[in-house]
């Protein structure tokens, strides 16, 4: 089994014209690009930006990818170039934003920028999926629970995981599986509700 | 929702799916708008697992991404689209096959005219006629591939032998009609053949120096 075989089955798609199966990768690396691009920015909204610019970056140069690393591994290169390179011309750059001034000319994107992070529906929300996710894996059954975090925060293969907790490796899939849709449950709640019970909230 | 299905994009998720159920999925993934979602959800919960601060979970980035990639040509009508111009880059490429089949042609007459004097000289085909020989009229290279004389390559001579009479036919001839013709010519005209007969009759074999040539 290809450690990498679902990532390059998606790049593999994009390459022929499937745009849909770049949404896939987009939606699957976008915490881990933007988690990675504030090592060089502190604004989360920056970092959005920057991810935004990386992915696209991406995607353009998809044709070139060969499949010779780890799709990951490639995406993270042009990621930390694109942040080295946006802070190096933020730091060029004679425009800075003082929230002080209150002139007309007043950038348009940083108010989008505004809009878009700093809302407090929005930051409501990303804490109401924090509570509910981490209620929901407190709630797992013991085996569940080792399953999905051994994964997720550690990192390791199912193989690893079934030695870790001596069990065949199709029980380890099916654990990981079945801890993902008891979270899954409470945080469809969450999104299906959105924005409207966020702003109760807020 | 199947629940192997799901099952199955949880292990893909993981990059623990063998990859040809990969590919099975991976199509269905970039179409299922459903399974999209739950795909960003799995997402979701790794990153809260991980504790990943500052990250928004609800971040419309994917959303942001997409809508910028819809302006963009799809990568594989892309890829054609670069390669167009490289392909007119080698417009040499059709004028070196050109150039290349005209030379091959111009050998081709070249080598049936230098074969053609053997098949075909007024001098000598009068001695390998059908009428003479009674055999049908064959190449010299046919001759030496053991008298297969339908090859593609060298075409069969054409019809001559009703213009070629034997010398001997037109010595007889000449004879029998000797009282209608004047005495200086009947004289010239015998003595031409008389002259030419044994020179004829030793160009049936080739010499012995152009057969090791030829061989």
């Amino acid at each position: 089994m290809s450690a990498d075989a679902s990532d390059l089955s998606l790049v593999r798609r994009v390459q022929r014209g499937d745009k849909g199966a770049f949404d896939a990768l987009v939606l699957k690396y976008q915490h881990k690009l933007v988690k990675l691009v504030m090592r060089y920015v502190r604004n989360p909204a920056e970092a959005e930006d920057i991810a935004q610019e990386a992915f696209i970056k991406a995607y353009r140069a998809l044709p070139q990818f060969r499949g010779d690393s780890a799709f990951y591994t490639w995406l993270y290169r042009i990621a930390i170039n694109t942040a080295k390179n946006a802070v190096v011309s933020r730091d060029r750059s004679p425009i800075e934003y003082n929230i002080d001034r209150h002139d007309n000319d007043e950038s348009y994107e940083m108010q989008g920028r505004m809009k878009d992070s700093e809302t407090p529906e929005g930051l409501v929300l990303t804490d109401e999926i924090r509570t509910t996710v981490n209620a929901a894996i407190d709630a797992l059954p013991e085996d569940l629970r080792t399953a999905i975090v051994l994964r997720e925060l550690e990192g390791l293969s199912y193989e690893e995981i079934a030695a870790a907790m001596d069990c065949p490796v199709g029980t380890v899939r099916s654990r990981i599986f079945r801890a993902r849709e008891a979270i899954d449950r409470r945080l469809r709640e969450v999104f299906e509700g959105g924005l409207g019970r966020a702003e109760e909230l807020g | 929702m199947n629940e192997e299905l799901d099952s199955q994009l949880s292990a893909m998720f993981d990059d623990q799916l063998p990859p040809g159920e990969c590919e099975l999925l991976a199509r269905r993934l970039s179409r299922d708008e459903q399974l999209k979602a739950r795909w960003g959800r799995y997402a979701v919960m790794g990153a809260v697992i991980r504790a990943e601060r500052g990250v928004r979970l609800n971040a419309p980035l994917a959303g942001r991404v997409s809508a910028v990639l819809l302006a963009e040509p799809a990568l594989g009508a892309q890829s054609l689209a670069v390669a167009l111009p490289r392909r007119g880059l080698r417009w040499w490429q059709p004028v070196a096959a050109g150039a290349l089949v005209a030379g091959v042609a111009a050998m081709s007459i070249l080598w049936l005219r230098a074969e053609a004097p053997s098949v075909v000289s007024p001098l000598s085909a009068h001695l390998t006629t059908p009428a003479a020989s009674g055999a049908p009229v064959i190449p010299a290279s046919a001759r030496e591939r053991g008298g297969r004389a339908d090859s593609y390559v060298v075409p069969p001579a054409p019809a001559v032998p009703a213009i070629v009479v034997p010398s001997t036919e037109l010595a007889n001839y000449v004879v029998a009609h000797s009282m209608f013709s004047s005495p200086v010519a009947r004289r010239n005209l015998l003595s031409a053949f008389m002259t030419s007969e044994p020179a004829a009759a030793g160009a049936e074999e080739p010499p012995d120096d152009v057969k090791s040539a030829a061989q």
